[in-house]
């Protein structure tokens, strides 16, 4: 194919590597996941010292590195784009947001997971390692554009969620957890790796812009093979019905914190990994990867919230109301326009911060009650207004609920889906969002308007509350800071929106698709 | 047809032979020493197929890794695991094997078709023979470099975790307060997966 000839990203991959030794390679790009490494390389060596000393200075390591990856990210925004390692990772705005989403999660996690760690005696230096190295597995991912790292840092986020999910050694249903995952996560790997040396067969290159040309100029049946393959891994990772099997099962095994981690951190990047793929590389099969993920839309919407509603124990519960939150997400992508690629930032990030929160409040409940049963927290206000005030918040703005923040970013999305023509999608959400009301309010009920008397026998013999314990100020921080961005994010929510816009100007990738749609629907 | 190609055609054909007929081995057979054993010669055989196709590295790396290490890995498994132990039958066997059978033929339908009908670029690129070890630390250390640097973490990760999954002892005092694990958050009973007939 002669023309690839003008891409430098094409040429890269067919010239002899010898010639590459004079590029640039840009690895400043990178230097928030340096940062992230840095600091689980730290928190190995602190840990060799013993657990006292791993349970004193492994969270200030975390926070550190974490901190700085933000910063890092922070300094990169609107900067120059310049692809680096010679094409295997590209640093635009899109990237950017995402990787700040994984990083903000995967602080906000350690903050609630260090008091639930140490009371179930689970070693803590080993999960932040494990949990930072699924970190630099999932930033690496939302910026990669070759198809080699797009599948090593998938596979390093992979191996690190099957460790963490069963990491409760003593808890069956954890092994359980991290064998269901680590089998269709294994399966899911092989269908990838299939469809992508399809791929390769078909262009010649593993750079994804390269391949994405090679397929504009020769769309085969093979190519339309190989985006079902790349799709099922896609909707894999992000959960999305009929791929979500595994959810409920190993959300309800898993130990809490990382379930948090699961349905925040790798879904967002797994939503990178879709904008990368399917916008950047299937430019050619536009028509049918979006008639697809209507599809996956759909059934993801209907049978998260509905199924949800069936519940008794609050992880499940909130497993299926992450299905159904990730088919809000995707109305998002099939748009393809400018407002649907904002919206669908817009909302991971609002993601990010409601349903952290509510993962903060029922640990905490765990913590001090060991359960996690939704008819548990019956009359809950009683003793603890903290909890009930914190988990209402975040239920309602999981809701859709004015003036929370869930509920500007889902009228974004709606409304980006509305002015798409995309109607079946937005009335379904609408429709469902309506059902999770539903099931959310429930649990506020439950909590709030039952009588001392009718309270469960757990709310009954509630502790006394204590923050002075280690690990619960942390926890009592990453709590309130959720619950205060979600409630007050609604109302201040336009340096969010600017955010979101500016993600979606910055990214040259999503500028060509957006403006190929608008080309299309002209025409 | 001169003898080169006949040759190569015959041993293309012997080796393709030998991959399919031990994969339906490694799958159908009830033994899973068998299985094993049949998986250690379709990794011999892939290998077989990677020197026809003038890769030498690859075979040998094939060999090394798949047959010297993945491969002795899982018989050390199964010898290590040695219980025989009479599991539960389950429910509708062969209609389940059935049905998973019609997906797979279906699946190698839709395959074949597609292959067939692709207009592929032969002949490919020609191989580079012995070059190809030199050709392949080239990329590792220029535009692979980043995958080949996040492997050293995978794998690191993956030490580490598997040391923490293997190891017998676990904590029996809260770091933090010093008192007794608490048992309440982590031996629950298991709970029904849909409706719990207790709630009210």
């Amino acid at each position: 194919m002669p023309e690839m000839g003008v891409f430098l990203l094409a040429t890269q991959a067919m010239a002899a590597p010898g010639e590459l030794l004079n590029l640039a390679l840009n690895a400043g790009a990178i230097a928030p996941e340096g940062a992230v490494l840095v600091a689980m390389l730290a928190t190995l060596l602190v840990d060799l010292a013993g657990e006292q000393a791993a349970a004193r200075w492994v969270p200030p390591i975390c926070y550190a590195g974490l901190g700085t990856a933000l910063v890092l990210l922070a300094q990169q925004w609107n900067a120059p784009l310049e692809p680096s390692f010679l094409g295997a990772f590209l640093a635009d705005n899109l990237a950017i947001a995402f990787r700040a989403v994984v990083a903000l999660s995967t602080l906000l996690s350690l903050l609630i997971s260090w008091r639930y760690a140490e009371q179930s005696g689970a070693p803590i230096g080993e999960y932040a390692a494990i949990l930072l190295a699924a970190t630099l597995g999932a930033m690496l991912l939302c910026g990669s554009t070759d198809l080699v790292s797009v599948f090593v840092s998938l596979e390093t986020l992979s191996v690190a969620s099957y460790l963490l999910a069963g990491y409760m050694k003593r808890d069956a249903r954890s092994s359980e957890a991290a064998l269901k995952y680590l089998l269709v996560g294994s399966a899911a790997a092989a269908v990838f790796l299939y469809g992508a040396s399809l791929l390769y067969g078909l262009s010649g290159t593993t750079s994804l812009q390269a391949i994405g040309i090679a397929l504009l100029t020769s769309p085969t049946p093979l190519a339309a093979l190989s985006l079902v393959f790349v799709l099922a891994t896609v909707a894999f990772k992000i959960a999305a019905v009929p791929f979500h099997q595994w959810t409920p099962d190993v959300y309800e095994g898993s130990p809490t914190p990382v379930v948090a981690f699961l349905s925040v951190g790798s879904k967002a990047a797994g939503f990178a990994l879709a904008l990368r793929l399917l916008v950047g590389c299937f430019g050619a099969f536009d028509t049918q990867w979006k008639l697809l993920f209507t599809v996956l839309a759909v059934l993801s919407m209907t049978l998260g919230n509905v199924v949800a509603l069936a519940q008794t124990s609050m992880k499940r519960m909130l497993a299926y109301s992450s299905i159904g939150q990730a088919g809000f997400v995707m109305i998002g992508l099939v748009c393809g326009t400018e407002d649907g690629f904002a919206a669908m930032v817009l909302y991971m990030a609002a993601y990010l911060f409601m349903n952290l929160g509510a993962f903060a409040c029922i640990i905490l409940f765990s913590i001090r009650t060991g359960s996690d049963r939704i008819s548990d927290y019956a009359g809950l206000y009683q003793k603890d207004p903290l909890i009930t005030l914190g988990l209402s918040l975040c239920l309602l703005s999981l809701g859709g609920i004015p003036p929370m923040l869930g509920f500007f970013g889902k009228i974004y999305l709606f409304f980006a889906g509305w002015a798409d023509h995309q109607y079946l999608l937005v009335v379904v959400g609408l429709v469902t969002s309506v059902v999770s009301i539903y099931y959310y309010i429930s649990v506020i009920k439950m909590m709030v308007v039952k009588e001392p008397k009718e309270a469960s026998d757990v709310v009954k013999s509630y502790p006394s509350i204590q923050w002075s314990t280690i690990g619960m100020p942390p926890l009592r921080i990453a709590l309130v800071g959720c619950v205060v961005v979600t409630a007050v994010g609604g109302i201040l929510s336009n340096p969010l929106f600017q955010w979101a816009n500016s993600a979606v100007a910055g990214t040259p990738l999503l500028q060509e698709a957006i403006a190929l749609g608008s080309q299309r629907s002209i025409g | 047809m001169t003898i080169a190609t006949s040759t190569e055609l015959i041993c293309f054909l012997v080796l393709g032979a030998v991959v399919v007929l031990g994969s339906l081995g490694v799958v159908l057979l009830g033994n899973i020493v068998y299985s094993a054993f049949l998986l250690g010669g379709v990794f011999m055989a892939v290998a077989g197929l990677y020197l026809l196709l003038n890769a030498s590295f690859v075979a040998a790396a094939q060999v090394l890794v798949y047959v010297g290490a993945v491969n002795v890995l899982i018989l050390f498994a199964i010898m290590l695991v040695n219980k025989r132990e009479d599991l539960k039958p389950i429910e509708g066997l062969p209609i389940r094997r059935l049905l998973s059978g019609g997906v797979c033929a279906g699946l190698f339908v839709l395959f074949f078709r597609v292959v067939i009908t692709t207009p592929w670029a032969v002949p490919g690129p020609a191989a580079i023979g012995v070059g190809a070890t030199e050709r392949i630390g080239e990329h590792l250390f220029t535009d692979y470099l980043l995958p080949f640097e996040l492997a050293s973490v995978l794998l690191l990760m993956a030490m580490i975790g598997a040391i923490v999954l293997a190891r017998r002892d676990v904590l029996e005092v809260d770091v933090g307060t010093g008192d007794a694990v608490n048992q309440g958050l982590i031996e629950k009973a298991r709970t029904p997966l849909l409706v719990d007939k207790s709630t009210p």
